[in-house]
């Protein structure tokens, strides 16, 4: 139990403190490539013998970012920006940002306009991913990121390099699902929080640091006994579930998160790199297979809702939570059909309010509270 | 009528290219209910989708975009917004023109009975979207096909970050698209492609997109022969039809009427003193677009030129699969860098010889904001014209508030009033 504790204590650290992991790769003379939400290929990354952070923003009220990023702007990137503008991303080589909706399309200007010192690594993801070029395309675009981080690295990525780091990056995937559903028999030790600052915390280590992390962590669990849970659970879904304090409610009104389909945490690990031809054919067909994420179009229009039903009744949810990340437009546009459908479902599903420039979650809370008394 | 009640101003008669405009909106629109009477395809589709496909299919297509800025001209868009944000519960930071037709879809769908707006649009059978106009268009494209249970056919329009000519590979995946999109309808639609019948589409398409740019420069004289904001009633027939001959019908007899203009030195502004050329940027806040223009009449503002009429001008060789590929991936402003935009948008004030820049900071149009906010500085260092903003929406009349409007033009009219002053 104590090895649990510690571990744990460990994660929250990394997780709130990403400054502080990226003062420690620059003291130790490592290169940081930072990787804005949320699909980079941080495989080319560690291939090239750079160090991959994961960029999230943060709670902070934007002081800066104004003059670039109008005032609708989703609260990630705007916190994203405010932080790349104020100076906390100093040190970084280079940043890896996709182009995933508008307003990437627009950050990738601000940024541009606003932080001279960290130059931008921009990339697209086809949409039309069932077009016979859309494979082609994506390899070549990786192929140019693949060029810019080789310069920075200062040297070349072999296929051999990368194909070991896909495999580095499928064996961290594994062990943060097998975390997922470790979590789930321990409820009583993996809170909602505590389970977010382990999902949180992989993105900023190094792959194989998260194997090892994650591995003795999950190693310590099985050695525990099946909690049973008496209390409500739910899924969370959406960008991201912060900040801490929205996370303790549920803790508080007993209701424990048996699962999530967030793009900070469970849809950066839950779909592998396939085996293919070569190591760059294999990053780029991962993109085409993954599913029910409303950055990534799906002719099958109601994937999304479907695997959230399938979810909630594999691990026994009462509930989805809609994490919803303020102005984020993608997420808006699924959100009534996503809510209808776990609502025909039989679930209960409502929204929460997800704002990183105010750490007041009191209408969340009203509502988590309200679902915990149901 | 009361002894005190000042006399209606009678309306002037709309010039013969308003009035072949509207026939032809008229019939593009019949054609599409005489289609859905029939049991044949109809179509709905994003406004820089290429339209050559179904065109050369002879499948008729509405456009939602376009079709929302009539609705919200005629004031009529709150009961359809209302619609999405209430019993289907959509956000009002989604793009108004999505929440509009959204509404509309869901009542087209559920109610045959509903109360057709003056500018009403049959059920359709399929969905066109090409992802230049922005990302957004995709998630509402989404979001009809859930509420009508329709396909989605896809252009797939990238993101031109660097300020130069899309890459060969980005170029394939666009002409993959055409190709891929083409082999599709023919099964959706049970008809062949006509290749050659696509070559006469193409050809009159880029015709009516050169004789276009060229009336939009027509206004480049001083005093401009046209009212700029006329010209966002002929983006309609670009926009709709862009690949047929009557469009190239009233192109030719609005230069016609531009260059009689011209030779009898009058202009459609009218008679009021053009004291200041300023250049528009941003989608017409189309609900209150008779108060933007009666405001900066007072001012003696004519907004001779707009980035965004031009979006549908693409010029590429027939018959070239890839030049056509990229040319949909280069239109329009959103799909191009804030540098190669806003950069363009420099030059072409300074062309027309503008005093100013108005930017409609649209509240719909996430991307266009940031162009502005970034491409000010942009602006004023290139153009060397004073920039003004003013707070909008295409559609949603909720927004714009006119005493903001006002104190907009002023302060930009004071500018351009001392810098004109000091060049004297």
């Amino acid at each position: 139990m104590s090895d649990i504790k510690a571990l744990l204590a460990q994660f929250d650290e990394i997780s709130g403190n990403p400054r502080k992991m990226l003062g420690e790769y620059l003291a130790n003379g490592e290169k940081v490539i930072g990787c804005f939400p949320v699909y980079t290929p941080q495989p080319l990354v560690t291939a090239a013998g750079l160090v991959p952070i994961g960029l999230w923003g943060g709670q902070v009220n934007p002081q800066v970012s104004g003059k670039y990023s109008p005032i609708f702007t989703c609260s990630i990137l705007h916190s994203c920006l405010e932080y790349g503008m104020s100076g906390a991303y100093q040190g970084l080589s280079a940043a890896l940002m996709p182009i995933l909706c508008d307003t990437f399309r627009g950050t990738s200007a601000a940024w541009r306009a606003g932080v001279k010192d960290i130059p931008l690594i921009v990339f697209i993801h086809p949409q039309n991913r069932k077009d016979p070029g859309a494979l082609d395309y994506m390899i070549e675009e990786y192929k140019s990121v693949k060029t810019a981080l080789e310069k920075i690295a200062g040297k070349e990525i072999t296929n051999r390099a990368l194909a070991n780091a896909l495999t580095l990056y499928n064996k961290r995937n594994a062990a943060m699902r097998e975390f997922c559903a470790l979590a789930n028999e321990h409820l009583d030790l993996i809170t909602p929080v505590a389970r977010h600052h382990v999902m949180k915390a992989v993105t900023f280590l190094k792959p194989e640091k998260a194997v090892e992390m994650v591995g003795e962590l999950n190693k310590a669990l099985k050695d525990q006994p099946v909690c049973k849970w008496t209390g409500k659970k739910v899924i969370l879904t959406g960008i991201t579930a912060e900040p801490d304090d929205l996370l303790v409610s549920f803790t508080e009104n007993k209701v424990a998160v048996v699962g999530d389909d967030l793009a900070q945490e469970s849809r950066q690990y839950r779909t592998d790199y396939p085996s293919a031809n070569s190591a760059l054919e294999s990053l780029a067909l991962q993109w085409l297979e993954i599913r029910g994420c409303s950055l990534a179009h799906d002719d099958n229009n109601t994937t999304r809702g479907k695997m959230l039903v399938e979810l909630a009744e594999r691990t026994g949810a009462d509930g989805v939570v809609l994490c919803m990340m303020r102005f984020c437009d993608i997420e808006e546009y699924d959100q009534p059909y996503v809510i209808k459908m776990l609502q025909e479902a039989g679930l209960l599903a409502f929204s929460v309010d997800i704002d990183q420039s105010t750490t007041d979650s009191g209408q969340a809370r009203t509502k988590i509270q309200a679902f915990a008394e149901n | 009528m009361s002894e005190t009640t000042p006399m209606k101003k009678p309306k002037r008669p709309l010039p013969k290219s308003r009035v072949m405009t509207n026939e032809l909106m008229d019939s593009v629109y019949a054609a599409a209910f005489d289609a859905e009477a029939k049991g044949e395809p109809v179509g709905w589709s994003t406004s820089i989708f290429p339209q050559e496909l179904c065109e050369t299919f002879g499948v008729p297509i509405l456009y939602p975009e376009n079709n929302a800025a009539g609705v919200a001209a005629r004031h009529d868009s709150p009961r359809f917004i209302a619609q999405s944000e209430g019993e289907l519960g959509y956000s009002n930071d989604i793009c108004s023109y999505a929440r509009l037709s959204i509404g509309m879809a869901h009542m087209i769908a559920t109610d045959p009975n509903y109360e057709r707006p003056a500018l009403a649009m049959p059920r359709p059978t399929f969905l066109l979207c090409a992802t230049n106009s922005c990302f957004e268009l995709l998630k509402w494209y989404e979001c009809l096909s859930r509420e009508l249970n329709i396909p989605i056919f896809l252009q797939d329009c990238l993101y031109n970050y660097y300020e130069e000519e899309p890459a060969s590979h980005k170029v394939k995946y666009a002409r993959s698209q055409l190709e891929h999109n083409i082999k599709r309808m023919e099964e959706f639609f049970g008809k062949k492609f006509d290749w050659d019948k696509f070559l006469e589409i193409q050809k009159i398409s880029n015709e009516n997109s050169r004789l276009y740019d060229e009336i939009v420069l027509m206004n480049d004289r001083d005093p401009a022969p046209m009212n700029g904001f006329d010209l966002f009633n002929y983006m309609a027939p670009m926009v709709v039809a862009r690949g047929k001959k009557e469009t190239t019908a009233i192109l030719l007899q609005l230069k016609k009427e531009i260059e009689e203009n011209i030779a009898k030195g009058v202009s459609t502004f009218g008679s009021t003193p053009q004291d200041y050329r300023v250049d528009w940027e941003g989608i017409a806040c189309w609900p209150n677009l008779g108060y933007n223009l009666k405001t900066m009449k007072k001012y003696g503002i004519n907004c001779v030129t707009n980035g965004y009429v031009g979006a549908w001008s693409l010029k590429y060789t027939p018959g070239n699969l890839d030049e056509m590929g990229s040319q949909y991936m280069q239109s329009s402003t959103n799909v191009n860098s804030t540098l190669t935009t806003m950069g363009r948008r420099a030059d072409c004030a300074s062309h027309f010889q503008c005093d100013g820049m108005l930017c409609h900071v649209n509240r719909s149009c996430k991307f266009m904001t940031y162009h502005m906010f970034v491409g000010r500085e942009i602006v004023e260092e290139k153009a060397k014209i004073p920039v003004a903003s003013f707070d909008g929406d295409q559609a949603d009349p909720t927004i714009f508030n006119e005493a903001q409007f006002e104190t907009r033009v002023q302060s930009l009219v004071d500018i351009m009033k001392q810098n004109k002053e000091a060049k004297r």
